[in-house]
């Protein structure tokens, strides 16, 4: 594998896309570009960002946060 | 070599992602609480966006952000940013989640609709008339719309769905080297189209 093909199979790695039989041999490409192919992993991690961003947010519940407020805090004291 | 990041720009003065992410490891209450502000209508219309059921979302929701509090001190700057770890997080919940539940078949039945109905619904599911959009939001959808409708859709399936290449095949009866090569195309148009992205915010 080359490193542009490392890059095609890095995107739908983080996506979770890439099948069983393919992780093996992005895994052993991984080990073989080394921190070049860490960085592009993070890199690739922004796509996770644009999803999410390029959806409407949603109105999220003031009841939930409370709940979730009350929880930080009894887990704070406990 | 540090992550990109496409996330909006903050209001003067306002404590970075990553100040509040120092500060919830720091056990800071109310710098999760400015998170959730800042962060929970994006991750909630994410969790719709798998499961499709208000309730459940805002359960999973609290969940997400019990966890973010739980988890914060695996959280490494160095890898990568806030939001994306957030929204890998919530993602990974929500389509677990979906996985678990009785109703998948029910979801199942919806998503097939909506996407005979609207094939490309991920970005056109309502008009820009209708909402006013980030600048972000509407440049990042700009780099969504410029794909075939056929990337879209198994880019959305993989994603938002948590679908395999073979699950996606099978969903929309094409081979599995077609499926493949969608992704690999759609998914390099839209991470080379956030460098243009980066560049004009």
């Amino acid at each position: 594998m080359n490193f542009e093909q490392f890059q095609n199979q890095s995107r739908l790695y983080v996506i979770g896309a890439l099948e069983p039989e393919e992780l093996d041999e992005f895994e052993k490409a991984r080990m073989k570009f080394g921190k070049k192919a860490d960085d592009f992993i993070c890199k690739c991690y922004a796509l996770h960002e644009a999803f999410a961003l390029s959806l409407r947010p949603t109105k999220s519940s003031d009841v939930i946060k409370e709940r979730l407020m009350a929880m930080v805090k009894a887990k704070k004291q406990s | 070599m540090g992550p990109r990041t496409i996330a909006p720009p903050l209001e003067p003065g306002a404590p970075s992602d990553f100040e509040l992410m120092r500060g919830i490891q720091a056990g800071d209450a109310d710098a999760l609480s400015q998170l959730y502000d800042r962060y929970s209508g994006i991750l909630k219309a994410l969790i719709l966006r798998v499961i499709h059921n208000e309730a459940e979302a805002d359960d999973l929701l609290q969940e997400i952000f019990m966890e973010i509090w739980n988890q914060a001190k695996n959280f490494s700057e160095e890898k990568g940013k806030p939001l994306g770890w957030m929204v890998t997080l919530a993602r990974r919940r929500a389509i677990d989640g979906l996985r678990k539940k009785q109703a998948y078949a029910r979801a199942e039945e919806r998503l097939q609709s909506e996407t005979e109905q609207q094939p490309d619904a991920w970005v056109h599911n309502a008009t820009e008339d209708e909402i006013v959009l980030s600048d972000t939001r509407v440049l990042i959808r700009k780099v969504i719309r410029g794909l075939p409708p056929a990337q879209q859709q198994a880019i959305e399936l993989a994603f938002f769905r948590g679908m395999s290449q073979r699950e996606i095949a099978a969903k929309t009866n094409t081979p599995l080297g077609t499926v493949k090569t969608r992704l690999e195309l759609g998914l390099k148009k839209i991470y080379d189209g956030l460098k243009d992205l980066k560049d004009e915010l």
